[in-house]
């Protein structure tokens, strides 16, 4: 990541539950090859993760537009998904105190731990007895874009905030391949988990959010 | 007595009272239609919609699970949000975490759960309105905008990014029911162009969360547009200015091409020609000779009539002297279409002089026409046709070897490929009629320099053209009378001389008049005209315009030669000779036509080169039906 010859260390980011109102200060120079503003970088990392977010409430509501209804008895509860060992803030205050370099590596951790599932949630769309299982197949393909860009974008931003910014959470899905044998089974399945990546899709783009507006000292209109 | 019906009454009261406690009681209804909301992902709302009450006081009370506990909590405050509703503050309140909420509804009868909803806070957040709206009327050289700007919802914490806002506007006149609609995007501030001077807007704004609803609108805030009225103004003088600028271009141009516009406009009406009519002789007054030069003896034209006419107008030269001719004829067209051009007819507008449109229409559909119709004298119908055929028929002959015979039907075209006589068509016939002095040279050029022969002026050609025929018959008449003898084109003297001429021509056509009248009995008969008399037999078309002189001499000598009718001229080079094998009945052919027929006779020599006649015999047949060839098909001999 030092494509600059020049670069000034950008002040570090103590992960201090105290500390939320460090400033986040990241100074860059102009090399040879200009390098993009970190700002610029979030900004593109958020819009991103916006997508996929968006993407990710359609496929709930198209599976729920022709779910079944006795299927929805037994899906499992969101505590179930295999993201929920990670800890994350679960309200404002405590989101606010994590700092920056926390903060991306929740969100690189979380989006790592859904390369997998969306691989199965790929192959598995193909044969879903579902009515609109092109269409849910199609949006899954694209999150799977959005998802393998935002990482090689985090991986980019993250390699500018520091050491702690780049530690990932392994978080190993371990649903298997095979969703199910039966038509409610891998309905329900399917079910469980786009809603899981729904909220681990939210939880990046807020993560990246918040990370915007610390960023956007230049831009502050935006914020 | 008294204890028992004390008894009774009070167990009469008993009952009462007891049924007066039941009745209409009952456990209350289930709620429905919980729905909850967070303003600011940091605290939410629920309310509920209450059942029946069933006739008793009933409390509804809250409860709720968290994902991952099975500990039931009530809602903390009931109060905050007004009736039915339940308010979770911030410290009951987090994220990411699914509540699972249910209603009960409690009465003294019983009590009633609603269904359980799960929400997850982050997933129902609807922001309060924008705040402090302000719109202010901003004046820039006379064109005033609104500047709109506003603030988020004060709990809506986006400085921090927690929320992510997105602000919307609209405005509407204050009399108006329409709303126009303005995203703002994450801006809080937008300028507003383009107002109605002197109206009064009002503005609202809203906005909504990245992901989430959209909040209400704003309370309106009023605001007046001054008057720009003037601006408006200077822009309506600039705008009539530039109208006035272009009105004047414009008139101008039609000014210099006022009669190219006006012609364009109010096309020329054609004058009736009636073929074979002379004007001069209506005039005269002579009823008898009106009346047989209406009549056509010979109509239908026998084959031999054909001969005569086909002659008459076509007159192939046998190829010995088709370079000279043809060279020649080059020149001579010119000339003669010069000439033409000079004396355009001016009776009844152009038509006659601008008789390339007569000669297109006409050309292939009057010669089949034309034999019939006119020969009888019907001349109302062949009028035009027969004008437009006596045109085509004399292009022809003057085109001779330049036909390009596209074929009776395509006379437009062929005329126009024609390369020598008959492109110059309209000129051709513009001029002839009225020329006083018909160009002899000109004249002849255009009869006898490509396939007519010095002695073969086509009958028409003889014909006292411009004071009564309209161009371009009255081109032909002048061009063979001119050719031939220095007549000046009377229709009534000329009448004799033409025929005379025409005899001399060999121009059947005055022979199957049988009338004194000249050309314009020819006239009577469009299509024989337009037909080529005979040619070749078997494919060479002699067109040669005759000399008097030398038509006296042909005259008989050649009446038994097989003429075969000029069908039409082919493109390239082909004149369509329709053979005729009753050559023999040519009979009373002019020598003309017996010119016409020993060049035909002679045209065996040229028939190697003559392909497109050769290719055009059978069509003359049909030709000769018609009677009409087209001058350019029948010119299209090849240029052997």
């Amino acid at each position: 990541m030092n494509q600059q010859p020049v670069e000034v260390v950008p002040v570090s980011f103590q992960s201090t539950t105290g500390d939320r109102n460090k400033p986040f200060h990241m100074v860059y120079l102009v090399a040879m090859c200009r390098a993009v503003p970190v700002n610029d970088l979030l900004d593109r990392a958020s819009q991103r993760s916006d997508k996929m977010h968006s993407l990710s409430t359609l496929l709930t509501q198209e599976m729920d537009s022709h779910f079944p209804p006795y299927g929805r008895m037994q899906m499992p509860r969101p505590a179930d998904c295999h993201t929920s060992a990670l800890q994350t803030p679960n309200d404002k205050e405590q989101a606010l105190q994590v700092s920056e370099s926390d903060l991306m590596s929740l969100a690189r951790s979380l989006l790592q731990a859904w390369v997998d599932p969306l691989a199965v949630l790929s192959t598995s769309a193909i044969t879903l007895p579902h009515p609109s299982k092109s269409s849910i197949s199609s949006k899954i393909q694209e999150l799977q874009e959005h998802s393998k860009s935002l990482g090689d974008g985090l991986d980019i931003l993250s390699g500018k905030m520091g050491p702690s910014a780049q530690a990932i959470s392994f978080l190993p899905y371990t649903g298997g391949t095979d969703l199910g044998q039966d038509r409610v089974t891998i309905l329900n399945k399917f079910n469980f988990l786009l809603s899981c990546l729904r909220r681990d899709s939210h939880k990046i783009d807020s993560f990246l959010k918040v990370l915007r507006c610390r960023a956007a000292k230049l831009q502050p209109e935006l914020c | 007595m008294k204890k028992v019906g004390e008894v009774v009454l009070l167990w009469l009261l008993i009952l009462f009272i007891q049924n007066a406690a039941g009745e209409g009681y009952s456990p209350p209804g289930k709620p429905t239609n919980i729905s909850c909301r967070s303003p600011e992902k940091e605290t939410f709302t629920c309310w509920w919609k209450p059942g029946s009450d069933g006739g008793l006081p009933t409390t509804y009370a809250l409860y709720y699970r968290k994902e991952g506990s099975q500990r039931v909590f009530e809602c903390p405050d009931y109060k905050t949000a007004g009736k039915n509703s339940c308010f979770f503050s911030k410290n009951v309140t987090f994220v990411w975490v699914n509540y699972n909420i249910t209603v009960v509804a409690t009465n003294s009868r019983g009590r009633a759960f609603s269904d359980p909803v799960d929400i997850d806070v982050v997933y129902i957040v609807k922001p309060n309105p924008p705040e402090e709206v302000v719109v202010n009327v901003t004046e820039d050289k006379d064109w005033p905008f609104l500047q709109v700007s506003w603030k988020p919802p004060k709990m809506a914490d986006t400085r921090s990014g927690w929320i992510t806002l997105f602000y919307e506007v609209r405005l509407k006149l204050e009399n108006k029911n329409k709303w126009e609609e303005v995203s703002a995007g994450q801006r809080k501030t937008l300028q507003i162009y383009s107002l109605r001077s002197g109206g009064t807007y009002e503005v609202q704004v809203r906005c909504k969360p990245d992901h989430g609803f959209w909040s209400e609108w704003s309370p309106s805030s009023r605001v007046k547009v001054p008057e720009y009225f003037p601006q408006e103004r200077s822009m309506w003088i600039l705008i009539v200015v530039f109208a006035a600028f272009i009105l004047v271009i414009f008139i101008w141009m039609v000014y210099m091409n006022f009669h190219s516009v006006k012609r364009y406009l109010l096309p020329p009406v054609p004058g009736p020609k009636i073929k074979g009519i002379d004007k001069q002789l209506l005039k005269s007054g002579k009823s008898e000779d009106i009346f047989s030069s209406l009549v056509v003896s010979d109509f239908p034209p026998t084959t031999s009539n054909y001969e005569d006419f086909l002659v008459q107008y076509l007159e192939v030269y046998v190829p010995e002297e088709r370079e000279l001719i043809m060279d020649e004829g080059k020149d001579l067209q010119d000339d003669s279409f010069k000439t033409e051009n000079s004396t355009c007819d001016n009776d009844s507008g152009r038509g006659s002089c601008d008789s390339h449109t007569l000669l297109t229409d006409k050309g292939g559909g009057d010669k089949e026409d034309g034999q019939q119709s006119d020969q009888e004298g019907s001349q109302a119908e062949a009028d035009t046709k027969s004008q437009e055929e006596a045109l085509e028929e004399e292009l022809l002959a003057c085109s001779h070897e330049n036909l390009q015979s596209s074929n009776i039907s395509n006379e437009k075209e062929k005329v126009k490929s024609w390369p020598s006589l008959f492109s110059p068509l309209p000129q051709y016939s513009l001029s002839p009629v009225n020329r006083p002095n018909p160009p002899k040279t000109g004249q002849q050029h255009c009869l006898s320099d490509s396939l007519f022969t010095p002695n073969s002026m086509p009958s028409y050609f003889t014909q006292p053209g411009p004071s009564t025929r309209k161009g371009f018959r009255s081109n032909y008449w002048e061009c063979s009378f001119d050719h031939k003898q220095s007549h000046p084109l009377h229709p009534q003297s000329a009448a004799h001389e033409h025929l005379q001429a025409q005899n001399d021509l060999n121009t059947a056509h005055v022979d199957y008049m049988g009338a004194p009248l000249d050309v314009h009995v020819l006239n009577v008969r469009p299509s024989e005209y337009v037909e080529v008399q005979r040619v070749s037999v078997e494919d060479g078309v002699l067109l040669h315009p005759i000399s008097p002189s030398q038509e006296d001499s042909r005259t008989l000598s050649h009446q038994t030669e097989d003429y075969s009718r000029v069908r039409m001229v082919n493109n390239d080079n082909g004149l369509l000779l329709l053979q005729r094998d009753a050559i023999e009945e040519e009979k009373s052919m002019c020598p003309y036509q017996e010119d016409v027929v020993s060049r035909a006779s002679i045209t065996p020599t040229l028939q190697n080169s003559v392909t497109g006649i050769n290719t055009a015999l059978p069509i003359l047949d049909e030709m000769a039906a018609s009677g009409y060839i087209d001058t350019a098909t029948m010119f299209g001999l090849p240029t052997h």
